[in-house]
């Protein structure tokens, strides 16, 4: 470029242009949460929390025919995660961690281990974890401190992990930090 | 007191507000020591960015070695993240990761760029002008999308940590803006800008 110019030269000025819009198109495609990842928190009863329900409410008999789609491992699923959770372990108070298992076919799947882990106060995703099986409605519940915000938003990982009849799979979902319940359902699909 | 003595003062005042607010806040109480660190050179970084289009006019050299601690103050606030918590911090980096987490990705590729054309300067033979709109654009992108990043972080900065984020964010933006206007708007035939070969002061006091 001549170095003369009194004005920028128009190709950087087009760069630049260019440039901002291509960060706008960036940033207004992304997920604010992260990709895959929704809001799950409420500070009411499980029977008003948010979150599509994959399927008929916990104890009531799946429809004939009735299908769940499958729950997808998502982006951030894994972080931090450890194998062999402590069993049964109270995490802290305030917080109910809270879901229902199902197969493809929507039926409960009872005695499925869920591992739960999160930031609180108290321990960081690193050792705050623990692993519960589900009951005969293939209902999860982990009692947990309130969730602190974790690389900028408080989040909790659900996952399905234990070598079994059933895939493995990780969720990672966001709530907010006064939120008093956490409901993320899985649908699970056989190992073979 | 000269303006840029003015925005220097609430450049300091803002670190001093926001390191002092992250600190005694309930998010930092018992976090590790890295996370501490990360925080802390992160408000640093955004009070260091207010300031530095503010520097460009008569203190070259000044707005030189700033930009110098902002890059090592925003590499040490992603190193610390990466060392403490590699898993979040490498998905926060990834194309999945928050809109907020991408707003840093971006803003520390561009600090990278500007700090890399700073230094570049007198290879890149490109005139002034031009310089000057590329650098100077780039870092106002530094600007808005590190305060955005910070605005959209949950934790240590909430409640009074925002107004102040914002008003050091608009500090540096306008900064920014006023620079970018003055290079847009050419001289009057016969007064251009003669090439300096981007030269840099060493005295630290010149017409930027």
């Amino acid at each position: 470029m001549p170095a003369t110019r009194t004005r920028p030269h128009p190709v950087a000025v087009g760069a630049v242009l260019l440039l901002v819009a291509m960060i706008a198109a960036a940033l207004w495609n992304s997920d604010e949460s992260g990709t895959g990842a929704r809001n799950v928190g409420a500070t009411a009863s499980p029977a008003t929390a948010p979150g599509p329900a994959p399927g008929p409410a916990p104890g009531a008999a799946p429809a004939p025919g009735a299908t769940c789609a499958p729950t997808v491992t998502n982006p951030g699923g894994r972080n931090n995660y450890r194998p062999r959770a402590p069993l049964d372990v109270p995490l802290g108070r305030g917080l109910v961690i809270t879901g229902v298992v199902r197969d493809t076919l929507c039926r409960p799947l009872p005695g499925v281990p869920v591992q739960v882990w999160l930031q609180t106060a108290l321990g960081s995703e690193r050792e705050n974890r623990t692993t519960v099986f589900t009951g005969p409605d293939g209902r999860y519940r982990v009692h947990s401190d309130p969730a602190v915000a974790q690389f900028g938003e408080p989040n909790v990982h659900v996952a399905h992990d234990a070598e079994g009849p059933w895939r493995a799979v990780f969720q990672r979902h966001v709530l907010d930090a006064e939120d008093t319940l956490a409901v993320v359902d899985l649908v699970l699909v056989p190992t073979s | 007191m000269t303006p840029v003595r003015v925005v220097g003062v609430v450049a300091v005042l803002g670190a001093a507000v926001l390191v002092g607010l992250a600190l005694a806040g309930r998010h930092l109480a018992g976090a590790p020591t890295l996370v501490v660190v990360s925080t802390v050179a992160a408000c640093l970084a955004v009070a260091a960015l207010a300031v530095q289009p503010w520097l460009t006019r008569r203190r070259v050299g000044v707005h030189v070695r700033v930009g110098g601690i902002v890059a090592v103050l925003v590499a040490l606030h992603v190193v610390a993240l990466l060392v403490e918590d590699p898993d979040d911090a490498l998905y926060s980096m990834s194309p999945d990761g928050p809109t907020r987490a991408r707003m840093a990705l971006i803003a520390t590729l561009l600090l990278a760029v500007v700090t890399a054309l700073g230094l570049l300067r007198r290879r890149l033979r490109w005139s002034p002008a031009t310089w000057r709109f590329v650098h100077g654009s780039l870092a106002a992108l530094v600007v808005v999308l590190g305060v955005g990043h910070a605005l959209l972080i949950q934790g240590a900065l909430d409640g009074w940590g925002t107004p102040v984020l914002v008003a050091l964010g608009g500090l540096g933006a306008v900064g920014a803006v006023v620079r970018l206007v003055r290079v847009l708007r050419a001289p009057p035939p016969g007064d251009a800008t003669p090439p300096d070969g981007g030269r840099v002061p060493s005295g630290g006091r010149t017409r930027g």
